[in-house]
């Protein structure tokens, strides 16, 4: 190295001498070598730059030596690689060693010399660029891709595999700035797929040996990529029959390229070698074929496939075979109808109804169709299915009442397939009858109770001017000690403070039974016939204890037409009965009997006091003013009766009893015995009450007796008023007595007659004390009622607020009305 | 086996019904011997009995289709690989509701004996050679027996009838004699031999589809609006 470098410093500095010495004129540029490049490591050129020029021709010659040795040469080659280059052809080329290059520029003036360059030919490989780069877009499977192909450059030797390429390829759409740069590798060929159809796309490819550098780009090839493709194959999805005399096809298309896509239908019929068209592609809608009546024939097998058509090419179906009896499908039935109708006991069904399809001809018998029924209710969730048969209605018998219902019907023919549902019926079941009346019922029920509610409300509200309105007048007047004008002027208040008796609580008992007699008071006829009214049913009923509440209540004092209709009735009193009916009334009803004894002595005390004023026609006037008072009285007789009545029910009883037993012989032995019972009982009774009568009478002295003494009055007034008034009065009242003739006691025709007399001094003086006690029952009370009466009369101003010797009165009565004696004597 | 009985049950009705000597109008059906509660048929009802038994044999031939299908083409829709040709193909039967209303009564029921004659030599060939099939159920090989049977009860029946209605003037007596059919079902009785079982059961279901088909029209032509 060292010779060689010597040796061309040498050569320099004589050029260097040569120019400055040899020529005046400016000698050329320095020029340089700019690069040496082997395309396939066989060969290889090197190009220089020429220098400035001085204007003179220059010549430039390319000198070089090769490692280790001094000879120096001169390029082979100026011509073939061009201009200012050097070619250096395999018989110049050593590989493996290093080559000294240097341009030496000549002209007149002198020379110049380049910089020497070292250059090896392995490490200057460039290839050229690929050749016949060629692009393609395929289709397969419906993928769309692009396929590149190229040469590799001529010069390179690559199949001796003296060298290896490797290669790039870039592409991009024409509008586009960027490249993508795929690296291929050895092949010569590259598929790609990301493309979007309908662009331009450029493509270059460059290549590589081993080692060195990238060739050039090669020249741009472009594609366009096509915008469609053929279509998908269509697929035939089923064919359809609706009556078995013409049918449909349908087809589902394949994908269909983006492009404009034709589907034609053929078909070829059994035995027929020729293929047709589908007929009609319109009728049944898109992609479907409709085979009319014409083209359909039975028996045949039709094979059919589709063919889809469009620029980029065609697709055919695969066959199918069709047989037209096997693919009936009919229409779902129409004109489903639900109907409830009663069967001839009542209980609900429904009646299903509907028609067979409109196409399906079942008429002729071409088609026979069977239905199958399902029904639900409507939040149910299971259907139930109901087979029908070819009946075109179904009763269904098995329904929930007050549910609603949904049924769907379809149909089938004898070979083929069911049809779809038929739309949804609904019907609402109507709930059951009994049900409904139950509902009526319970409305009944609280109107009824509502209505009784605003009774009891206005009764509660209003209760005293009702009551005043509705009840008959205070029987006090007919005292002659009370004082009538404070009855008729006077408040309720008043005239109850008057009789000192605000005390009492009313009870609704009495005031209901006071109603009662309300009616009867009004007028004498009413009277009467109410309590016949009330006697009937008492002796009809053969409850024991709506006779003793007869003969305790009324018996007391309404006997006389008590006993005229019993007496009238032919029944027997069994014995047995009647003892414990004593005892009963006298211990459980004592209160009920006592209300309604008052109102009896109400009745009582009315005709007794109208007699009084002579007037009946001042009866109502008589009531208006005492309308305030009775219930302040009725209670202090209630508590009054509580008392006496026991006795005095037990009394009547047994009158009645004894009375009966008067008119019907046979029973009289009987009877006795069960009187003289009684009559035992009675006195223990009345001992009873005669003492409570006592504590009571000290309790309440004054309320008692003018009360007993009203009844009584009561009890033998009514007849006395009856009879005697009748005569003097009212004559209406003479019927009645006509009735009760029937059943008095001869002992009481004795009592009439003395009672009239009586009537005829008006009213209150007449009765005889003495005779009552011999007389039979009916005649004991006059005796006490005309004590009343008499002390009513001493006593006027007083009234019904009793003094102390009411109370003295009372008691004798009271005995007086007890004593058994007389009863016996008078059944005797 | 037990629908086998019933048809069986219903084959032994018919034939002793039919078996009655002709000429009556009505029938006499009796449950028991001896049974006082007997009814008359009218040719309306045996008429609906014949279209009865037609829908079984029907029925019979379309399990044993599918029975052969399954056994011999085991990949379905083998209707491609038919060769379409029936031994009745070359008789002209109506393929369409029109066309059959149009054919005289009279026609159609000769129709209906000629297909029905054609089969029963075929038939009962059949059913004594396809035993061979070893690989074909017991069950099979009774329908095929069945069919057979069928089909010979059903044109006896349907010969019946015929003349029961032609007695009574419902179709005229022109019908020719059975001899031509019968020619025809033995010259086509070589061609059916050629054919495999399933293309034999195949041709011999859709010719029992045709003669239900017939004998429906026929009914309700003859008997309209009765269940029609």
């Amino acid at each position: 190295m060292k010779q060689n470098l010597a040796s061309s410093v040498r050569f320099i500095l004589l050029l260097f001498l040569n120019i400055e010495c040899l020529n005046e004129q400016s000698p050329p540029g320095k020029p340089e070598v700019l690069k040496c490049r082997s395309p396939e490591m066989e060969t290889f050129t090197c190009w220089w730059k020429p220098g400035s020029d001085s204007g003179l021709p220059t010549n430039y010659t390319l000198l070089y030596n090769k490692e280790g040795k001094e000879q120096i040469y001169e390029c082979p080659d100026y011509r073939t690689a061009g201009p200012n280059s050097c070619y250096f052809d395999k018989k110049h080329t050593n590989l493996w060693t290093s080559y000294n290059i240097s341009v030496k520029a000549t002209n007149e003036a002198g020379s110049n010399i380049s910089n020497p360059h070292y250059v090896d030919v392995t490490s200057i490989v460039q290839p050229d660029p690929p050749v016949n780069l060629s692009l393609q877009v395929i289709q397969s499977a419906g993928i769309l891709y692009l396929w590149a192909k190229w040469s590799p450059p001529p010069l390179v030797d690559v199949r001796s595999g003296w060298l290896i390429l490797h290669y790039e390829l870039r592409l991009k759409s024409e509008e586009r700035e960027e490249w993508e740069t795929i690296f291929v590798g050895q092949q010569a060929h590259y598929k790609t797929f990301k493309l979007h159809p309908g662009l331009k796309y450029v493509v270059q490819v460059h290549c590589m040996l081993d080692h060195g550098e990238w060739s050039e780009w090669s020249s741009e090839s472009y594609i366009q990529i096509p915008n469609g493709q053929p279509p998908g194959r269509p697929e035939l999805l089923r064919c359809r029959s609706p009556e078995k005399e013409t049918f449909t096809c349908w087809w589902k298309p394949g994908s269909d390229g983006g492009l404009p896509t034709n589907y034609t239908l053929f078909y070829s019929k059994e035995g027929d070698k020729s293929i047709n068209e589908c007929p009609d592609y319109r009728t049944a809608g898109p992609n479907s074929c409709y085979f009319g009546k014409k083209h359909t024939s039975l028996w045949a097998i039709y094979n059919i496939t589709i063919k889809a058509t469009n620029k980029m090419g065609s697709n055919i179906s695969e066959p199918q075979y069709v047989d037209v009896t096997y693919i009936v499908q009919p229409d779902p039935p129409v004109n489903l109808s639900l109907e409830v109708k009663k069967q001839v006991d009542g209980k609900p069904y429904l009646l299903l109804k509907w028609y067979p399809p409109p196409l399906a001809d079942v008429k002729s018998g071409w088609l026979t169709l069977e239905y199958k029924l399902r029904l639900k209710p409507e939040e149910g969730d299971e259907w139930e299915i109901i087979f029908v048969g070819q009946q075109t209605q179904y009763k269904l018998f098995s329904l929930n009442p007050g549910k609603k219902y949904i049924a769907q019907v379809h149909c089938k023919p004898d070979h083929g397939e069911w049809s779809e549902w038929s739309s949804e019926s609904y019907i609402q079941i109507p709930s059951d009858i009994e049900l409904k009346d139950v509902l009526v019922w319970i409305f009944v029920a609280v109107l009824s109770s509502v209505i009784c509610l605003i009774i009891i409300w206005t009764v509660a509200l209003k209760g005293f001017s009702m009551v005043a309105c509705i009840l008959p007048p205070v029987p006090g007047p007919k005292i002659k000690g009370l004082d009538t004008h404070l009855l008729e002027t006077g408040r309720s208040d008043e005239f109850l403070s008057a009789l000192g008796c605000q005390d009492f609580p009313p009870t609704s008992d009495c005031e209901d039974l006071l109603v009662e007699f309300l009616e009867v008071d009004d007028s004498e006829d009413q009277q009467l016939m109410p309590s016949h009214e009330k006697g009937h049913p008492s002796k009809n009923m053969k409850s024991t204890h709506k006779e003793t509440d007869s003969d305790s209540g009324r018996g007391s004092c309404d006997s006389p037409f008590l006993l005229s209709e019993r007496s009238r009735d032919p029944r027997i009193l069994p014995s047995a009965f009647q003892t414990p009916d004593i005892s009963e009334i006298s211990e459980n009803n004592a209160r009920k009997n006592s209300c309604e004894i008052q109102s009896t002595d109400l009745k009582g005390k009315i005709p007794y006091f109208s007699i009084g004023g002579t007037k009946l026609s001042t009866w109502p006037e008589a009531q208006l003013p005492n309308n305030q008072t009775p219930k302040c009285s009725y209670h202090n007789i209630t508590d009054v009766c509580k008392i006496a009545l026991g006795t005095m029910n037990v009394t009547v009883t047994s009158i009645l009893g004894g009375n009966e037993e008067n008119q019907q012989s046979q029973y009289s032995k009987s009877t006795e015995t069960i009187s003289e019972e009684k009559l035992h009982k009675q006195g223990e009774v009345e001992s009873l009450h005669s003492k409570a009568d006592q504590d009571r009478m000290q309790l309440l002295p004054n309320e008692k007796s003018p009360f007993l003494s009203a009844k009584l009055m009561d009890y033998v007034e009514i007849h006395k008023v009856n009879q005697d008034g009748a005569l003097a009065v009212l004559p209406k009242q003479k019927e009645n007595n006509g009735k009760t003739e029937n059943c008095t006691v001869p002992g009481t025709s004795k009592e009439y007659a003395k009672v009239s007399r009586v009537v005829d001094n008006s009213i209150l003086v007449i009765i005889p004390v003495s005779r009552v006690q011999t007389t039979p029952m009916f005649q004991e009370p006059p005796k006490e009622s005309v004590q009343n009466l008499q002390q009513s009369q001493t006593e006027k101003s007083m009234s019904y607020c009793f003094t102390t010797p009411s109370e003295r009165k009372i008691d004798t009565g009271g005995l007086d009305y007890l004593d058994p004696t007389s009863f016996m004597c008078s059944f005797n | 086996m037990r629908a086998a009985r019933k048809g069986y049950a219903w084959l032994c009705a018919l034939l002793w019904l039919l078996g009655k000597p002709p000429g009556a109008v009505f029938v006499a059906i009796c449950a028991r011997q001896g049974d006082s509660s007997c009814r008359f048929l009218s040719v309306s009802d045996l008429f609906d009995r014949v279209i009865q038994h037609s829908d079984r044999l029907h029925s019979l031939s379309t399990a044993l289709y599918l029975d052969l299908e399954k056994n011999f083409l085991p990949n379905g829709n083998e209707l491609g690989k038919w060769t379409g040709k029936c031994h009745t193909s070359r008789m002209l039967t109506p393929n369409g509701k029109e066309y059959v209303q149009k054919i005289p009564r009279e026609e159609l029921t000769q129709l209906i004996l000629r297909l029905l004659q054609a089969w029963k030599e075929p038939l009962s060939h059949f059913d004594q050679n396809i035993g061979h099939h070893q690989e074909l159920s017991s069950d099979s090989l009774s329908k095929a027996k069945q069919i057979s049977n069928m089909v010979h009860e059903l044109k006896t029946g349907m010969e019946k009838v015929t003349e029961k209605m032609q007695s009574m003037g419902i179709i005229s007596n022109s019908l020719n004699g059975m001899g031509s059919s019968e020619a025809a079902g033995l010259s086509i009785s070589n061609e059916a031999n050629v054919m495999s079982d399933y293309e034999f059961i195949h041709c011999f279901r859709r010719d029992s589809n045709k003669v239900q088909s017939y004998l429906k029209i026929l009914k309700c032509r003859i008997w309209p609006g009765n269940s029609c």
